[in-house]
């Protein structure tokens, strides 16, 4: 059974594959969450064996983009025929930054088209260039959706710059202002003290 | 109730979580606008006596909130233990799916968890093709065809969406370079004051002081 991994990247995709003996006709998940800081999320899917998963996740937002991701196999008392798998987000490291995590969970074939497809007969010319076709649209679909999420990367990290900027100006100008007159202030008050204890000491 | 048998069978192996009686779970969708999203979800309270998850009491429901990108609250209901809620976007951008449990009897979770499987559907994943082949009598070829126009459709609409965020993009970055021009620019006619003010009133406090 493929133990327990525990990752720590940026972007990771694993791949558990174990000789492909059943295709669980099933579609995949795919879902973006806030994981608040010190927080832990974590999500279950009963697969049987033998099936082809993929799990790719990516930080969106958020601190230095870096999240805990473990995925578990169940233990081997659980039944033969069904295991769970488990994968698990982990923000505990991190005190005051929650991020955003988008997690794309494929597991086994995308469903054919017709339920009572039989494979028996080819496909013809026309159908089986519909079928690349379709493949090659899926990729470009999952290309635009690893785009958006770096955009929106660097889009947040634009717009944060935005306020940071700001506020450091406004800051800023606070600072030098408070600081240039207490110069001054401190200036003249070396001054008047001399003052005061020169005329104490003159008639003496 | 042909509907509900469908979405059990799509539901026999779902991605679930667990969640706890006053949480609340939300789920980001950052789409293009003119996008259907379909979820659908199942819950499963876990029975102590039998010790393992079983389906929900009639009285456990759960609330499905949808806001759009303008935090404007789009869908608002509450669905029962098992339930599908359907919206179509208006406009672009990342709405929140949020979901919590209305349970009015405490008792029922007795300190445990509630089961939660969710599978969301975004854009081309909505359309179910049994029923448009059937309703179009399309045979196997045009229905092929016809998934493939779908897809082409959605990739179209993220690319439209995609052009709009980049503008919003480029207008916060020219945005924070105007700012920071203009900062050096006032920043530096603020210290020549200063200076200029510091000098001025030293030297007219030490001409007052006999001094200088």
């Amino acid at each position: 059974m493929t133990p327990f991994l525990t990752a720590r990247l940026r972007r990771y995709i694993c791949t558990c594959s174990v000789l492909c003996v059943h295709l669980l006709r099933v579609c995949g998940s795919e879902l973006t969450f806030e994981l608040p800081d010190n927080a832990k999320q974590c999500f279950y899917e009963d697969i049987t064996t033998g099936t082809k998963c993929t799990l790719e996740f990516q930080v969106v937002t958020g601190g230095h983009y870096d999240v805990d991701c473990r995925l578990e196999d169940p233990d081997g008392a659980v039944l033969y025929k069904e295991m769970k798998k488990h994968f698990c987000f982990s923000n505990e490291f991190s005190t005051f930054t929650h991020k955003t995590v988008y997690f794309d969970f494929q597991v086994g074939e995308d469903p054919p088209l017709f339920p009572n497809e039989n494979r028996v007969t080819a496909l013809t010319q026309m159908e089986s260039a519909c079928v690349s076709i379709h493949e090659a649209l899926k990729s470009v679909i999952d290309y635009q959706t690893h785009f958006r999420l770096r955009e929106a990367q660097g889009r947040s990290r634009a717009e944060d710059l935005n306020t940071r900027v700001a506020f450091w100006s406004i800051g800023e100008a606070f600072i030098l202002l408070v600081v240039s007159i207490s110069q001054v202030v401190l200036l003249r008050s070396f001054f008047s003290d001399k003052k005061t204890t020169t005329t104490r000491h003159s008639p003496t | 109730h042909k509907p509900i048998v469908i979405c059990i069978h799509i539901f026999v192996s779902a991605l679930y979580f667990h969640i706890g009686e006053t949480e609340k779970k939300c789920f980001i969708e950052e789409i293009p606008d003119e996008t259907m999203i379909i979820g659908n979800y199942r819950t499963q309270l876990y029975d102590k006596q039998k010790e393992e998850y079983l389906p929900a009491t009639q009285g456990l429901g759960m609330f499905v909130e949808v806001k759009d990108p303008d935090e404007k609250v789009i869908l608002s209901r509450q669905y029962g233990s098992e339930g599908r809620f359907t919206f179509t976007s208006h406009t672009p951008g990342e709405h929140q799916i949020c979901l919590h449990s209305n349970s009015s009897k405490f008792s029922l979770f007795a300190g445990g968890m509630l089961r939660v499987h969710l599978d969301i559907q975004v854009g081309e994943h909505t359309n179910n093709y049994a029923e448009i082949a059937a309703k179009d009598k399309l045979t196997e070829l045009q229905l092929r065809v016809r998934q493939l126009v779908e897809q082409v459709d959605q990739i179209q609409k993220e690319q439209n969406y995609q052009r709009y965020r980049e503008e919003r993009f480029r207008q916060t970055s020219e945005s924070t370079n105007q700012r920071v021009l203009w900062w050096s620019i006032v920043q530096t006619l603020i210290l020549v004051a200063i200076g200029f003010w510091q000098m001025r009133h030293l030297k007219s406090f030490f001409e007052a002081k006999k001094l200088v």
